[in-house]
């Protein structure tokens, strides 16, 4: 009788055991559909890119909801709120997020000050903010923002490193960004390593993130004569300066940033970027991972181009909320959904071939070391 | 000395711009009373007529040029007529239309926006001319040539237009007093309608040629000739067409040298800090009449 009534316990506590296991092994959101903030660029400054983040959401939502990624029952649904980049407009709309309760977790930011702006509305508001563009140290605030993005410098130092290595210049011009801090740092991460392989800083030309007009920087980086060009600005700059150099015949090597990687800076800009170098995580025809294959091929048949740095992004952001939803149990709110996904170490659904996230900040996935060649393509940059 | 010589040049062809844009801001404000923040939407829809002529039907870079003018003149057509020639009957005078102005200028920069998608687009770079003048000390860009060429001619025939000819003595006599010309025979509507498209052209003529030239052709393009032609305009004065081009062509210099031997930090603040010193020290401009206010 005791026997029995021991083993009977013993089976009750493994019983209890394995449900307890089970409960949390088969933790599951509660079904139903929740929504997902996100303010866009669609318009403004920088719409080039914002759209392409704001297409790579999109996506990521569809494929989520056919796939059941984020649960089972579960679906999300995308709100939008376009800021024009403009912070008081995106303070604005992250304000309406945090006052609808149905909102779960938003996503946003191509620039710093922006996200720099809403990290404290999340914070107050116990929102979950997930950036997915601003790249900037210290951004990531535990729980409730985090960042998908990698902080850029690390990329571009190890292609300065490569072309400081096989180029040997002596005379290096830099072009920079005055009036944006970030791209500043960038470009001075690029100038330290050029420095150090011993090559001179002929130039340091300060441009505004507004201008357009660039024959009088042009004509000024040329009569340094350099060896390479760094052009480290943001993108509309970035892209004039090439043009304007190029058009004013110089011939030498220029490296840059990952801003002339969208196609439609190759659609306006044509023979004038290629052959310059640029590093970036992700890139159709080198991306080739199960998961990037899939993306490349559904944004092509749903936009009828290409996908972007930009877009693989916000395709990410989302895929990032949609696996903390998962390991949600039980009624999803935004604290527990914070929590969960400060806990994610690697997002399981990337287009990098891994994705590792270390308090809540992307860290530095696979770096390519690209060109457009004459096809019109992106490919691996060669010395020629 | 290249260096020194050819961002001079620079410095003009940029000031060119200003200056072009500037003619018209400055005729609409002299001729018709009216300061029109619009004026920079003109630009920026002349050089997008422009290049979708280019793209979509491969016309060359002069019909698209002309195009893009006519473009750009047509609109303010559209724009004086729809928008400030209901104020003009009602005498609301220059605040009523300084504000629809503005009201124009963000409904045509929105429709901008929406035709570009909201992107930044070029000329391609074979349907403009791309090359260089090799003068052995000195390389001047093809486009830069064009640009003060154009500034040159529509400066010289505007002037030549207002201060020689009958039409142009109809425009200052509907500047000075519309009514009072009327009653002296003066076709009123018809100036003010050849004012509207004289002004539309010639900052539609500084879109498409400054678009070519940036490579940027975008909703914002505008807005950047919008600050720096309003410059032009004070400092060279309202009502002459030489102050205009000259302050243009002097501003256009300054910040390329200001650049180049400074910093660019200083650049724009080197606009603001000229253009507060004229609106204090001399409000009619360099050649500008004592005709400052009128409504």
């Amino acid at each position: 009788m005791i026997m029995k009534t021991g083993t009977m316990r013993l089976g009750a506590a493994l019983a209890a055991a394995a449900f307890s296991l089970a409960g949390s092994a088969w933790a599951d959101p509660a079904p139903g559909q929740y929504n997902i903030g996100i303010i866009s660029d669609d318009t403004g400054p920088l719409a080039a890119a914002g759209i392409s983040y704001h297409r790579g959401a999109d996506l990521a939502i569809e494929e989520i909801n056919a796939n059941g990624f984020a649960g089972e029952g579960v679906t999300l649904n995308l709100l939008v709120k376009d800021s024009a980049t403009d912070a008081a407009r995106a303070v604005q709309a992250m304000t309406q997020f945090a006052a609808d309760r149905t909102v779960l977790a938003t996503t946003c930011c191509i620039i710093t000050p922006i996200a720099g702006a809403l990290s404290p509305i999340a914070m107050n508001n116990n929102l979950p903010l997930v950036i997915y563009g601003a790249t900037r140290e210290g951004l990531p605030q535990e729980p409730y923002v985090t960042s998908v993005v990698a902080l850029p410098g690390p990329q571009e130092v190890m292609m300065s490193e490569r072309l400081a290595s096989e180029l040997k210049p002596k005379r290096v011009a830099y072009y920079t960004t005055g009036d944006n801090d970030i791209f500043l740092a960038r470009a001075h991460a690029v100038k330290a390593v050029f420095e150090e392989a011993g090559a001179e800083t002929v130039a340091e030309i300060s441009t505004l993130a507004n201008d357009t007009d660039f024959t009088g920087p042009a004509t000024q980086g040329m009569g340094t004569n350099p060896d390479v060009i760094m052009v480290m600005t943001t993108q509309q700059p970035a892209v004039g300066i090439i043009s304007a150099l190029r058009q004013r015949g110089y011939e030498g090597l220029i490296g840059t940033s990952e801003v002339i990687s969208p196609p439609a800076i190759y659609q306006k800009s044509g023979d004038l970027i290629e052959g310059i170098p640029f590093a970036l995580s992700f890139q159709p025809g080198l991306s080739d991972s199960p998961e990037a294959t899939t993306f490349i091929e559904a944004y092509q048949a749903k936009y009828n181009e290409l996908p972007d740095v930009y877009s693989a992004q916000g395709y990410t952001a989302i895929h990032y909320i949609a696996q903390g939803m998962k390991a949600i149990d039980g009624e999803p709110t935004r604290e527990k959904l914070a929590e969960e996904m400060w806990k994610i170490t690697s997002i399981d659904h990337n287009l990098y071939g891994g994705q590792e996230i270390v308090n809540g900040q992307a860290q530095i996935p696979e770096t390519l070391i690209v060109n457009w060649n004459s096809d019109g393509e992106v490919a691996l940059w060669e010395n020629q | 000395m290249q260096l020194f010589l050819e961002q001079l040049v620079n410095g003009i062809a940029l000031g060119s711009l200003y200056g072009l844009f500037g003619i018209g801001f400055g005729l609409v404000f002299a001729t018709l009373g009216i300061l029109n923040t619009a004026h920079g939407a003109y630009a920026s829809w002349a050089a997008i007529i422009g290049y979708f002529a280019v793209v979509w039907y491969d016309v060359s870079f002069p019909v698209a040029i002309a195009v893009g003018v006519i473009g750009g003149g047509v609109l303010a057509i559209l724009v004086d007529q729809i928008g400030f020639q209901p104020l003009r009957n009602r005498k609301t005078g220059m605040l009523g239309a300084l504000i629809t102005s503005i009201a124009f200028l963000i409904i045509l920069d929105s429709l901008a926006g929406m035709a570009t998608n909201h992107q930044s687009w070029a000329f391609p770079s074979r349907t403009y001319p791309r090359g260089m003048l090799d003068l052995g000390f000195m390389r001047i860009p093809y486009m830069q040539l064009i640009i003060i060429g154009a500034m040159v001619f529509c400066a010289a025939g505007i002037y030549l237009l207002i201060q020689k000819t009958r039409i142009g003595a109809a425009m200052r006599a509907v500047g000075w007093n519309a009514e009072a010309a009327s009653l002296g025979g003066v076709n009123a509507r018809m100036v003010i309608l050849l004012t509207a498209f004289l002004a539309g052209a010639t900052s539609g003529l500084a879109g498409v040629l400054g678009g070519a030239a940036t490579s940027n052709i975008s909703y914002m393009l505008g807005e950047g000739l919008l600050l720096k032609g309003f410059a032009a305009v004070v400092v060279g004065g309202y009502d002459d067409v030489r102050g205009t081009v000259l302050a243009g062509i002097l501003l256009g210099i300054c910040e390329v040298f200001i650049a180049q031997y400074l910093s660019t930090t200083f650049r724009d603040g080197f606009t603001y800090i000229l253009l507060l010193t004229f609106l204090v020290m001399r409000p009619r401009g360099i050649f500008g009449s004592g005709n400052f206010m009128r409504a």
